[in-house]
């Protein structure tokens, strides 16, 4: 294991700002261990995109991101022990591999007493508290902490549980949308009264409603940041975005996260002005049209950059919405905010959605990054122990594949023209998983990709004939 | 003179090499093994003596498959999606759609008239996807391989065999042994099983008409008509299937030179020479 990890090569990134992304990961990570020693603040296991960033830093509890510390265990190629283990433990490989890998690094950790031998980056320190959820249909969230405190059963949990309307084409999900946010609303609150109790300190709203706006503000910079990606030459692919994924997910409600993504706008619109790309000669625009990607395999998007194919979109991680359209009702309540904040996000897409013919609100998404980002193809993958993102993937592809047929259409200009498009959009789904390197072939992903870009060319050739 | 063009595409399993002038001059097909190098090298002598020239005929050589890198006489390699497209075309200029079942992976490719790629998905993570469990269950029922087609044909009752995994299905196989089921019984239960998992795949695609089969699976007269009753259509099959790969590979290879001349520009080629290639 050690000599593969020597033998591993360091991702290129294009940006600065992604580039300097690692040592943030490892000093949060570290940041935690720290506090544990200290006992100044306490820590509490959570998961992201769940909208309760602002009610824990608000409180000074520093989060545990456990998702984000599977994921680097995969990008260090250091999680197969912690998977083995889990397995020794009785649960199967084909369950969520970060809750596996969560579940071996806690039982390891609790046995010892300490952090397991040459730990990632120090290793995950031991909460005070967990906080899990069922949403976003990710029913591992649900049972992951539970599994945890066999190993840890001093350590309380609070389910925080955030539905949203399902999309119904012929129904306006906004008659629902009140009785939705009651029950978040309750949630929420439920959340901050078990935070005051496991810390000892009463909410300051003010406080909150300060970390909140500041959400607000850093989800519309993400927005004009990530739009400014629509350039030709791309400044920035999905490659780095992975790693710029980590203010989105892990450090929302902090100063630290705003002035990330001021740096990175400002970097991106320098590249812009010097038409500096991601590659020098771009041949193809793709959109990472969904799925988790492979942690230890992140220089795949360095080979297909290395082809002239660049991402300037992804689905996913791109957990923010423009907060100016969602018709977010005023509030003087901060929790009042949040909740509505998080309906307008997942019912984002619903209306543009019901104006098409048989649309969906996930591939309506696509459809707009693919016109929005000038995309030639689709790639997705298939993470084989993630339900979440792997349901639906096919289904979608076929869905676009309606609409980007691969014949001429006729396209009506503002000036009553009609122009002759091709709008064809080939895709490629990879296969393998989150943090699983056993399911992972390098030979024959990059086979796979060699086979999309040739037909990327076949279907550009097309249309020069 | 006529200008001649090679493909070679090592596969998994098989290595095939077509010459191609105005028409196929000559096709050798042998069986891969682990000395990829040297093999390509017999192999390329092979064809070269049943098309009766010499190496440095050869204009231009394309080598594709799995072990394309591994053909030190190759002027380009391509990948084997686009090379079985351009070769499908090239044999059946109604194909729209090319279902290669290989030695150790299945594909499916939606291809234009001239034989361009426009779409393709592909099973590589299992070897229930691919010919490697026909191979797997002719072992343990010990039927030739090449007979297990015929022997299929024979059945009146397939057997139902999990799709799920190679390594299952063949206890499922030993257990219809022990229960005294007609081999033919089983063996087009494990056709049916595997197209079922080719069909599966290949329907993440738009289907389109003609759909031609390839590789060795079509060489299998029971899989093709297990495949054509999961599609609930007829499917075509090349005089020799293993070929289209190589043949796709020598025909881009011939676009190739062609499109370079047009251009004016020239195409760096190896040495034509058949090197003895060390093995450790």
């Amino acid at each position: 294991m050690a000599e593969q990890k020597k033998k591993h090569k360091k991702r290129r990134t294009a940006t600065r700002a992604a580039a300097s992304i690692g040592p943030m990961v490892k000093e949060f990570i570290a940041g935690t261990v720290r506090a544990q020693r200290e006992g100044a603040q306490k820590l509490a296991y959570s998961f992201i995109v769940c909208h309760h960033e602002e009610i824990l830093r608000a409180m000074d509890v520093l989060p545990i991101w456990t998702e984000n510390f599977a994921g680097v265990c995969g990008a260090k190629r250091d999680a197969e022990r912690f998977l083995q283990r889990a397995e020794s433990l009785g649960f199967s490989r084909s369950l969520c591999t970060y809750a596996l890998c969560g579940l071996g690094f806690d039982h390891w950790r609790e046995e010892l007493g300490e952090m397991p031998p040459d730990a990632p980056w120090g290793g995950q320190a031991r909460p005070d508290f967990m906080i899990s959820t069922g949403q976003i249909l990710c029913d591992p969230r649900a049972k992951w902490y539970q599994a945890a405190q066999q190993y840890m059963p001093d350590v309380p949990i609070y389910n925080i549980d955030l539905p949203y309307p399902l999309y119904h084409p012929d129904r306006d999900h906004r008659e629902e949308l009140p009785y939705y946010h009651k029950y978040i609303v309750e949630e929420l609150k439920g959340l901050i009264a078990f935070v005051e109790e496991q810390t000892g300190k009463k909410m300051d709203y003010e406080r909150l409603w300060e970390r909140v706006r500041l959400s607000d503000k850093t989800w519309n910079l993400i927005e004009a940041t990530y739009d400014l990606r629509s350039a030709i030459p791309c400044p920035m692919g999905t490659g780095d975005a992975m790693n710029t994924m980590v203010p989105i997910n892990f450090m929302m409600a902090t100063q630290d996260a705003y002035d990330f993504f001021l740096n990175l706008k400002q970097e991106l619109e320098e590249k812009i002005k010097k038409k500096e790309g991601v590659v020098e000669n771009e041949k193809y625009r793709l959109l990472w049209g969904g799925g988790l990607p492979s942690w230890f395999a992140l220089g795949d998007f360095n080979y297909f950059n290395s082809k002239g194919a660049v991402f300037p979109a992804e689905t996913t991680y791109r957990m923010v919405a423009p907060i100016a359209e969602m018709n977010i009702p005023k509030t003087d309540d901060p929790v009042e905010h949040l909740a509505w904040r998080w309906l307008g996000y997942w019912t984002f897409w619903y209306d543009k959605a019901r104006q098409r013919k048989g649309g969906e609100p996930d591939v309506e998404r696509l459809i707009n990054y693919i016109e929005r980002y000038k995309i030639d193809g689709v790639v997705m993958h298939e993470a084989f122990s993630c339900r979440t993102w792997h349901v639906g993937l096919i289904w979608q592809l076929h869905q676009l594949a309606k609409i980007y047929k691969p014949i001429p259409v006729l396209r009506l200009g503002k000036d009553g023209n009609k122009t002759q498009a091709w709008r064809e959009n080939p895709s490629l789904v990879l296969e393998s998983d989150i943090i699983d390197i056993t399911s992972y072939s390098e030979v024959d992903t990059r086979n796979k990709i060699d086979a999309f870009i040739d037909t990327l060319e076949s279907v550009a050739k097309s249309r020069v004939d | 003179m006529a200008d001649y063009f090679a493909g070679i595409d090592i596969g998994s399993t098989m290595t095939k090499v077509v010459i191609l002038g105005d028409e196929i001059i000559a096709t050798v097909i042998g069986p891969t093994g682990v000395e990829q190098r040297r093999l390509a090298n017999k192999v390329m002598e092979e064809a070269l003596s049943r098309a009766g020239i010499p190496f440095e005929d050869i204009t231009y050589i394309v080598s594709t498959g799995y072990g394309r890198i591994n053909v030190p006489f190759a002027d380009k390699q391509v990948t084997e999606i686009s090379c079985h497209a351009k070769g499908v075309s090239r044999l059946v200029p109604a194909a729209r759609t090319v279902i290669d079942i290989g030695g150790q992976d299945s594909k499916a490719i939606r291809i234009d008239a001239n034989g361009r790629t426009k779409d393709f998905v592909m099973n590589d993570k299992c070897a229930a996807g691919s010919g490697r469990f026909v191979e797997i269950i002719a072992d343990c029922l010990g039927v030739p391989l090449q007979e297990m087609g015929t022997v299929s044909l024979k059945s009146k009752n397939p057997a139902s065999i999990s799709s799920i995994c190679t390594i299952w299905a063949q206890q499922e196989v030993t257990a219809g042994q022990a229960k005294g089921r007609p081999i033919p019984d089983l063996v087009a239960g494990v056709h049916r099983s595997l197209a079922d998992r080719v069909v599966r795949m290949a329907r993440r695609i738009p289907l389109e008409k003609e759909i031609v089969l390839t590789g060795g699976g079509a060489k299998n007269a029971g899989l093709v008509a297990a495949v054509s009753h999961m599609l609930q259509t007829a499917l075509l099959v090349p005089e020799e299937p293993l070929i289209t790969g190589a043949l796709g590979a020598a025909s881009l290879g011939r676009n190739m030179v062609e499109k370079a001349i047009k251009k004016g520009i020239s195409l760096e080629t190896k040495k034509r020479v058949l090197d003895v290639v060390q093995i450790l």
